[in-house]
């Protein structure tokens, strides 16, 4: 199909749609503008609502739906459990998306999609009419994927894989525990959000102890063979904190079949493990809203057009973020970052016949062992029928000097406050 | 679960490139969009400087350089290896033109 075929065919569409927020009666349709809704507020919904309000200059109205005030990161989440970062600098709002772009910020929860009608309807009952919908909700915990787990479990077995209270939980449980306590960390089956993410955690708590609590352990229960940046990992381990952290692989029983938060007990490969303090992250899918919305497939995650993340299952409805198979990319806020620009480009080319250009689409994560011990890994990837194919990459090597390490660090800060501006002001 | 099958017209859209990209501002726009997620746009903060800062050659020479590896971090020869002649001054264009809107140079 042309391009220009296409831009026809959706001006005509255009001229067919009724322009206005809420489908209410006597509204004028000249006046009225494409509307884009967009569902979470994390940093695929957020960047994808304010590059459209941004780029399209006022031509297409965006509302953000995303129930909090603020929204805490999980990134730097591991930062803040080893004490290197404080609570408030991983906690961030969206003020200046509505302020400086114009962004409709409604505090709500989206309950329901009817792609017929093209409606989102929220937990209040209000109704959002879209052009285009934009579904970025992240991911769900598969609590019944270990037994005895489940959202009261959770209460005294922090996941802590959606950041905020759950962090704060962890972090409170990690003070509090005495020197010479059993940390367990259970880690998931892929795919899930950030494959680095449990390790890193593991350093960082690491970290934490040798200061603190020096004569404590770490156990690590993974339900999978081996690990994102493991030669990375282990050389570091080995090195900053000899003794302290064991990782129990599939095959050696490493999956967790169940926990009893009653006596603190984890239960991998048929033996018994007693915790002072157990942080419980099961395997995940979508988001609910994605799955309600007949986005998700089996897997439970949410099958996408490679170039352009818009649903193989809904018409006019885009997944990007977590809750969208687009393997090879991993599951990033990175990742999310990058296509969500993809996404606002494809969106305003619909709707105000904006350029459409190459996607460009990339992940780097960054991920500390100590507070000067950093090391990364990258790609950059392309559309195929299939899949995202990472056709370049790079990751840190082993035995690299600490000077490395420390710039790797000081590189790590500074993305993390670009990557948040890029997102959030 | 359904499959919509009407759809498939419009899905099967897939991003392509328009033609004559040097010179284009809002090509220079997109392609400086992916430098943001690591380059301040304010003040300098560490190792990734506010790429409106730097003047225009500087940027061209850097990122030719990284790209041919006689300049190397990791991370940004990543970015530069995916970057054309023409995609290097279509960025100089926008930062230059960026620095003249913020009073940055
Ligand atoms: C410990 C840890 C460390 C990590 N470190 C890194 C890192 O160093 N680098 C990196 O790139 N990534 C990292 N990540 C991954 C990163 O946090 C995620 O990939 C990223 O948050 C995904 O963004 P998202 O917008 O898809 O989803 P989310 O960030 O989960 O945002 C989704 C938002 O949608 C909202 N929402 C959900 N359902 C609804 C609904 N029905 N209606 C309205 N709103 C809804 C939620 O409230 C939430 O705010 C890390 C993750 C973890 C857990
Ligand atoms: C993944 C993070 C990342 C992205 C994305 C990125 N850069 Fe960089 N950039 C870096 C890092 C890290 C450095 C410092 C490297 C070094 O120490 O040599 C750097 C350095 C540079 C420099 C040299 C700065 C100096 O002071 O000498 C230029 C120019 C540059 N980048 C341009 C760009 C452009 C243009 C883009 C977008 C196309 C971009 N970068 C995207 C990480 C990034």
């Amino acid at each position: 199909m042309s391009l220009t075929t296409t831009r026809r065919q959706l001006l005509r569409t255009a001229a067919v749609v009724a322009p206005v927020w809420v489908a209410a009666p006597g509204v004028l349709r000249a006046q009225a503008k494409p509307r884009v809704v967009v569902v979470g507020g994390g940093p695929a919904g957020t960047t994808v609502a304010k590059y459209v309000a941004r780029d399209s200059e006022g031509k297409v109205a965006v509302a953000l739906v995303e129930p909090k005030e603020s929204y805490t990161t999980c990134f730097y989440g591991n930062l803040y459990l080893g004490g290197q970062r404080t609570f408030d600098s991983i906690t961030h709002n969206y003020v200046e998306l509505v302020r400086k772009y114009g962004v409709a910020h409604y505090r709500d929860t989206a309950v329901a999609v009817d792609p017929a009608t093209k409606k989102v309807r929220l937990a209040s009952g209000r109704e959002l009419a879209y052009d285009r919908l934009v579904v970025a909700p992240g991911i769900d915990i598969r609590y019944d994927s270990i037994d005895g787990y489940s959202e009261e479990a959770a209460a005294v077995m922090p996941h802590a894989w959606q950041a905020g209270e759950q962090t704060a939980l962890l972090k409170a449980q990690l003070e509090a525990m005495e020197d010479g306590g059993l940390f367990i960390l259970a880690s998931p089956p892929n795919p899930y959000r950030c494959p680095p993410g449990p390790y890193e955690r593991a350093s960082m708590i690491a970290w934490y102890f040798k200061q603190h609590k020096p004569k404590s352990k770490i156990l690590i229960l993974d339900a999978k063979k081996q690990f994102s940046k493991q030669d990375l990992f282990l050389e570091g381990w080995n090195r900053h904190y000899p003794g302290m952290i064991e990782w129990v692989p599939e095959e050696l029983g490493g999956t967790v079949e169940a926990v009893d938060p009653a006596t603190m007990t984890v239960v991998a490969g048929g033996e018994k493990h007693k915790a002072a303090v157990a942080n419980i992250v099961p395997a995940q899918r979508a988001g609910f809203i994605a799955r309600a919305a007949g986005l998700a497939n089996d897997s439970g995650w949410c099958p996408v057009e490679p170039g352009t993340f818009k649903s193989k299952l809904q018409p006019d409805i885009f997944v990007l973020g977590d809750a969208a198979i687009a393997a090879d990319m991993p599951k990033s806020a990175f990742s999310a970052n990058s296509q969500a620009k993809v996404v606002a480009m494809v969106i305003r080319h619909e709707l105000t016949g904006s350029k459409l250009f190459e996607p460009r689409l990339r992940n780097t994560c960054w991920s500390s062992i100590t507070d000067k011990d950093t090391v990364k890994i990258g790609a950059n990837y392309r559309p195929t029928e299939a899949k995202l194919e990472a056709f370049d990459s790079f990751v840190s090597k082993v035995g690299e000097s600490d000077e490395l390490r420390a710039q790797t660090r000081a590189e790590a800060d500074a993305w993390y406050d670009s990557i948040v501006q890029d997102i959030f002001a | 679960m359904s499959t919509v099958g009407t759809a498939a017209v419009i899905l099967s859209l897939v991003a392509v490139a328009a033609p004559a990209l040097a010179g284009d501002p809002e090509y220079g726009a997109y392609l400086a969009s992916e430098c943001f997620a690591c380059h301040p746009k304010g003040q300098p903060v560490g190792p990734m400087p506010p790429l409106h800062l730097l003047p225009r050659d500087y940027i061209v020479q850097a990122l030719r350089e990284y790209r041919a590896g006689t300049r190397d971090n990791l991370a940004m020869s990543l970015v530069a290896r995916n970057l054309s002649d023409e995609d290097i001054e279509s960025l100089a264009d926008y930062f230059q033109v960026m620095s003249a809107q913020l009073g940055g140079r």
